[in-house]
Parts: C-alpha cells; structure tokens; sequence
C-alpha cells in the first residue's frame, strides 16, 4: 500500500439554515457563488493546487445535489487511481448505524476509510468558507513545530471577536488557550476552522471524545480545548488575506460584491491558483444590441438584453429587453423577462421573474414576503420560483418556491 | 438512441488558412470563442452515442492532441475504444505521403480494422452543424442504402458559393445519381456536406481497392465510378451548416453566432457542444465597459468598447480602446486607445497604446499568434 503524506477530510454536512430557501434542497456547501462556483469549490481547488489529492467529503444534510456534483472527482482534477475524492455519507455498520453527531463524530466515524491511506497528518476542513489558501504551507509548518495540532487562524476586527473562537497565543505562535466566543477577548485571533493533526493524536482524541458520553464531538467544543488541557503541543498558523463564512444571505450577497469591487477584494481570475468547479457545457455569453454591463461579472450560457450594474450573473441567465439589474446575484439558469427591474436582490436557480416585475425596488409597511433572514433590505427568490409580471416584492422579502 | 454500433471517423481538413492555420490544424481553429471547428463534429458523434472514433491527422497534428488529449470532455475517456488520434502512417500510403483522403484512410487501416462496430460515419473535419447522428445512421439502415451522403440545399446561393463544396444530382428518393467536386459551373443547389454513412467493410473494400490502384479521392475515385453499382442516397440536414475552407468563411461563420436564430440551432441544449474546459473565472466587464452584439466567453476583462465581436477565453480589453466587427481569440491583449475594425487576431496578439487596425468586410485583417503591434 501506497501511504498518503496528508489526507484532507472536508466537513460539508451543514444545512446552513440561515441562509434560509437558499438551503431548502441543497447543503450549504452546494449553494452557488461567485458566478460559476459552488462554496465547495474552493476548499476542493484549494486542496489540489496545494498537492493533496485524496479528499473525503463529508456530507449529511440534503447530500443528493452535493454528490452529483463532486461525481468522481474529475473537475478537480481528483479522479485519481490512488486517492482522489471521496463522498463519504453516515452509513449502517454490523455494531452502531448513526447520522454523524458532531464535527469530530463525523471523522472518527471515518477513521477506517483513513486508515486506507495510512496518512501521516489529517487535514480538516469546513465545506462552507470562500478563501483561497496553500494547505502545503500550513502542513510545511505543522511538521517543522512538530505539534499534535496546528489551527489556522486570522486576526479580526476586535470589536467582532466576540463572534469568533478566539486562539490565545505566546510569541511563537503556540496556542495557550482556546476561547469559544469570548465576552471580553484577550486575542482577536479567530479560529478559521482549519486544522492539521498528527494522525495517530487525532485517532487518539477522536477515540477518547466517543467513549464521553458528556461530549458534544465537536472539535472547537470538545476536541481542540481536551488536547489543550492535557498539555498537547498546539500551534497556530497565521494566514493574512480574504475569507468569509457566507453563512447568511446578507454575508453571502456581501461576499459576491466582494468579487466585483474596483479592484475587487477577493480575486479568482488569478490562473495560477484557478478555482475548478464542473461545467455546464454552455456557449459563450451574448451581449445583445441595446444592451449595457458595468462592474459586474457575466458567465457562459447567458442571454443580456438589458442593463446589467454591479452585479454577478451566472451561467444560463437571460435577461430581457428594457430591465436593468443592479446589485444583485443571479443563479444559474434564471429568467428576466422584459422591462423587469431588480435591486439588491438575491435570486436562486431557475428562477423566474415575469415581465413588468419590480423586485428590491421598495420598502412596504406590511409586507407579506418580509423574511427575519432577509436582513439589510435584501431579496431573497427561491430557486424555482415565478415572479408573476407586473407584481411588486418589497424589499426584505424572502419568495419561496410553489 | 445510443448508436454502439457505428464508429466515427473524422478525417482532418488540408484546407489552409493563412496565417491561422500555420501553427494548427484547420480543424483545431478556435471558432464561437470557446470551441475549435473539431468539437462540433465530436460532440454531435459522442451525442449520438458513438464511443469509438478515429481522428485522421495529417501534418500539425500537436494543437489537435493537446486539445484532444484523452477525450474527457465529450465523455469518449473510455475502457473499450474511445477516442483516438491517428498521426499520419506514411509507410501504409501508397506514395509515402497523404494526397488525398484515401491515403489518410488507408493510413489508418489498423485502426478501422480492429473496430468492432457495423456502421462508419465518415466526416471531413472543418464543418459546422449540430445534427442528430443517431437519426441519420437509422434512416441509412432503414433505407436500406449503400452510402448515404449528407447534404445541405443552399437554394438561392451565388454561383461562387456553391463551387466551394461538392454538389450532388439528386434522382427519386434522394438517390444520388452524380456528383460534381467544386465544379465551376454548378448544375445543382444540393451541397454535400463531406458526411458519409456506410457499413465499414465497404468502407474498408474502397479504400483496399482504390489504394491498390493508386487512387486518392474518396469522392472523385470511389463514389463517382461506382454510382451505378451502389444504392448511393442523399440525406438533407436542413439545420446550419458550412465548412470553414478559407478566411472570408472563417468570418462569415464566426460572425454568424451573433445571429440568435444561428445560435440556437448549432447550441442545441438536446445535444450540447463540448469542448476542453479552461477554467476560467466569469468575464469582468468594468465601469466604463460598453458592450453590445457580441459573444463572449469566460476570463475576458473589458474596460473598453466591444460591437460586434467574437472574444475568446481571457482576452482584455482596456479603457478607452474601440474593437469593432472582430474576431479575438485567446489571450490576446488589446490596450487602452487602441482602435480595431474587422480584424481576426489569433491567440496572444498584444497590441500597444493608440494603434489603429482596420480590415475590410470583404477582405478581413488577420494576424497571426503572439504577434505584438
């Protein structure tokens, strides 16, 4: 048997329930973003363009979708004969049969399939994070320390810490204490969720935290502060640069702006570091006679007729005569119709918005569609649902499917 | 219906383009800013269920390999056959060099030989169309026919235009009772499109046959001399069609898909185009960015004023330049105040501040690739 050095292990399980229609029928990390990419996309691009190519992608919540799409890994240049990707669903086993309880449940509940690889170091990732960032740089680190554990952390604004799992560090960067959303932070080094261990300590832990019945088998909760307590050598890995927990629709409309900002803040046309995501096989876009784009990003497959301002439009639109689109993200395979107008508006697959509608264009008193999640006056359409013509949808609406 | 019983084989085009065609294989241009003219004929194979399919090359073969490599996009990466690339065998030739479509045929006799399946589609591979492979090779069986040639009607076309293109006298039932290469003086309307069904052991007794006399043409020394022996029928294709045989069609036909109608009749979303993915991010139009009439494709970034044009992957476009009525292919850089009218740039073209470009409609300006002005 071949032995891999590193084997990531990707957490793609969450429902990502505050990102409301949007994860009605998908695990958050299928959500479109960014204009022809899935959330997943980039911790799998990551994954390969860092040198690790034996990826299990752990899924539960709603996996159909998510496993059509990772298929056998090909996209992602992961369909290798020795490795490559890996959906790795709860199953039955002869003794226990559970849905995967915690975050450190889940792997533990997979250490048979790592142990096929007889892997040096484990990398665990989060399947719901938008960053590009070189593993191999962090697992350089992990084994020059020498440490049990290396976690991965970025400093935040100090007035957000509160929200954050907060690393407390010496001057070497070793982890003395680990806080989970701290009322008075002592750091504002926040845990980004990424971690490298030694394997045969991860197995360990791992074994220890299922035989607790007291453990919640989360890996913030329960595993990273037991290995801390037990004097385990824990080390934090500094990265400096974009990335976002789109757990919101305000966070996820936010993160796609991101992208068209002049110069944008986080950028993906870098060919060197090429996010994959699997293709649709669909023409180039056309711009139509009539029609005008600015600031925004416009994918294969689309059909633009009307005026497109700071927005990202992905594969499969068609926009129609007379509409104009601003600040707002649209999915694949949506329809515009004609004389349409849209603002701040997010709008989920296959959607449909009939002739004459306004959407995000008004705020209303009572407004039947106002949605708690739809916060900062955005819009949210269903993927699949129909806009009838002529209607109005106030801003703060969620619209969800019949 | 899944054809497992046909191959495909696609013989390469020694139609020359210059300067386009210096570096690559008629059948590998860039066409509709993603595709090469090859992924049209492919797709429509691998859409019809074929997973066996020959690529005869002739010289300039390694833009066509690279683009191929092993089949993936049009899912043709398979355990039993696939897809393969033929490099010319000039020891299986008659004269030891290709002159003609018979000897690239014969060169790949082997390949042919060993092939399981009953049926051939023969195509030449410099067309675009998207046609249902399946339905013709069915109709062929049904009709019982030897050879059935697929062709387009081009009712109403100039003299000029229909003697680029082999015209067939149709008979009754379509039968094909004469056929004219690129004659001067076109007798008929009906242009074959260099498409050919056949059973492959009478597509392999041709080329023995004409190989052991020393023929060369397909057409000219196969199918012409045996019209009264063969039940040689015709079968119309009445969706878009044309071959890309020199520079005016090359830019007739790229500027053909800013017509809708053109669009979708070659993007059938029934029978998607394939072609070798590039991943890309999404095309970034900027603040100032005036686009219109134009296809795009992903990794371009345009600043500047784009009318009428066909870009490839990742081209740029800066502020202030004005690129109308053109063809850009990849990579290429065109920037700030520079003024392009009907020009065919090939790949990585880098054109400086403030130059100024005009071709003709009639008479395009084409450069050739990494050319810097």
């Amino acid at each position: 048997m071949v032995s891999k050095d590193c084997v990531a292990m990707i957490l793609a399980g969450g429902q990502g329930s505050r990102l409301g229609a949007l994860t009605k029928n998908v695990a958050k990390p299928a959500v479109p973003f960014g204009g022809k990419y899935r959330i997943i996309d980039f911790p799998l691009s990551n994954c390969v363009h860092s040198g690790i190519d034996t990826v299990g992608v752990l899924t539960q919540y709603q996996p159909l979708e998510l496993n059509t799409y990772i298929g056998n890994g090909n996209p992602w240049d992961l369909d290798r004969s020795h490795g490559g990707a890996y959906v790795l669903p709860p199953y039955q086993s002869a003794k226990t049969g559970e849905w995967y309880k915690g975050t450190a449940n889940a792997i533990y509940q997979n250490i048979s399939f790592l142990e096929g690889f007889n892997p040096n170091h484990v990398l665990i990732l989060s399947g719901d994070h938008i960053y590009k960032m070189h593993y191999g740089e962090m697992l350089k680190a992990h084994k020059e320390t020498g440490a049990a554990a290396t976690i991965a952390v970025m400093p935040v604004p100090w007035e957000e810490a509160s929200r954050f799992g907060i690393m407390n560090v010496d001057e070497d960067g070793t982890i003395v204490e680990f806080e989970e959303k701290p009322k008075e932070p002592k750091s504002n080094l926040a845990s980004m969720g990424i971690y490298i261990f030694s394997y045969d300590a991860l197995k360990r832990y791992l074994t220890d935290d299922e035989h607790d019945p007291n453990s919640d088998n989360d890996f913030g909760k329960n595993i990273i502060p037991k290995m801390l307590k037990n004097g385990e050598k824990m080390v934090s890995y500094r990265f400096e640069g974009y990335w976002k927990d789109v757990g919101t629709i305000q966070s996820l409309w936010e993160a796609n702006m991101d992208l068209i900002a002049d110069p944008p803040l986080f950028d993906i046309s870098d060919r060197r570091w090429s996010i994959y995501s699997r293709n649709m096989a669909l023409a180039p876009h056309y711009v139509g006679k009539g029609a005008k784009i600015i600031n925004s990003t416009v994918t294969e497959g689309c059909t633009i007729c009307g005026e497109v301002n700071h927005s990202v439009i992905f594969g499969g639109v068609t926009i129609g005569e007379g509409s104009s689109v601003k600040d707002s993200v649209i999915m694949p395979g949506a329809t515009i119709g004609k004389n349409v107008k849209i603002e701040k508006t997010v709008i989920g697959s296959n959607a449909v918005v009939e002739d004459g509608a306004q959407v995000g264009t008004v705020e209303k008193e009572d407004n039947k569609y106002a949605s708690a999640m739809c916060t900062h006056g955005i819009v949210l359409l269903e993927g699949g649902s129909v806009v009838s013509a002529n209607a109005e949808i106030p801003k703060g609406s969620m619209v969800t499917a019949e | 219906m899944r054809r497992r019983d046909t191959m495909g084989i696609i013989l390469t085009s020694e139609d020359r383009i210059p300067p386009i065609t210096d570096i690559r294989a008629n059948s590998a241009l860039p066409i509709a800013g993603r595709y090469r003219i090859i992924d049209f004929v492919l797709s429509n194979m691998a859409n019809a269920g074929i997973t066996n399919i020959g690529v005869a090359t002739e010289t300039n073969y390694s833009s066509l390999m690279d683009h191929i490599k092993s089949g993936k996009p049009w899912d043709l990466d398979r355990k039993n056959w696939g897809l393969n690339v033929l490099p010319p065998n000039l020891e299986k030739m008659t004269y030891g060099t290709i002159k003609g479509n018979i000897d690239m045929l014969a060169g790949i006799s082997d390949f042919i030989h060993r092939s399981g399946q009953t049926y051939v589609i023969l195509s030449l591979g410099n067309s675009i169309y998207n046609i249902d492979f399946a339905e013709a090779v069915e109709h062929h069986v049904q009709n019982q026919a030897d050879i059935t040639v697929l062709y387009h009607d081009m009712k109403g076309a100039e003299e000029t235009e229909l003697s680029r293109f082999t015209l067939l006298e149709l008979g009754e039932d379509n039968r094909v009772l004469d056929m004219e290469v690129q004659p001067y003086y076109p007798k008929s309307t009906a242009a074959s499109m260099d498409v050919y069904i056949l059973e492959k052991a009478l597509l392999e007794s041709i080329v023995d046959e004409c190989s052991a006399r020393g023929d060369r043409d397909f057409v000219k020394d196969a199918l012409i001399k045996k019209m009264g022996g063969m039940r040689i029928f015709a079968l119309e294709h009445k969706g878009y069609t044309d071959k890309i045989d020199s520079l005016k069609s090359y830019y007739k036909n790229s500027m053909g898909f800013l017509d809708a109608d053109m669009r979708k009749d070659l993007f059938n979303p029934e029978r998607p185009i394939y072609t070798k993915t590039k991943d890309q991010s999404p095309t970034k139009y900027g603040a100032e960015a005036e686009v219109e009439n134009s296809f795009i494709s992903d990794g371009c970034t345009i600043e500047g004023t784009v009318i009428n044009c066909i870009l490839s992957r990742g081209v740029k476009i800066a502020k202030g330049a004005v690129v109308k009525n053109s063809i850009i292919m990849q990579d290429s850089v065109i920037e700030e105040g520079v003024d392009l009218d009907h020009v065919v740039f090939d790949k990585e073209v880098y054109i400086t501040k403030g130059r100024k470009l005009i071709g003709q409609d009639s008479y395009p300006l084409a450069i050739s690739k990494g050319t810097k002005i």
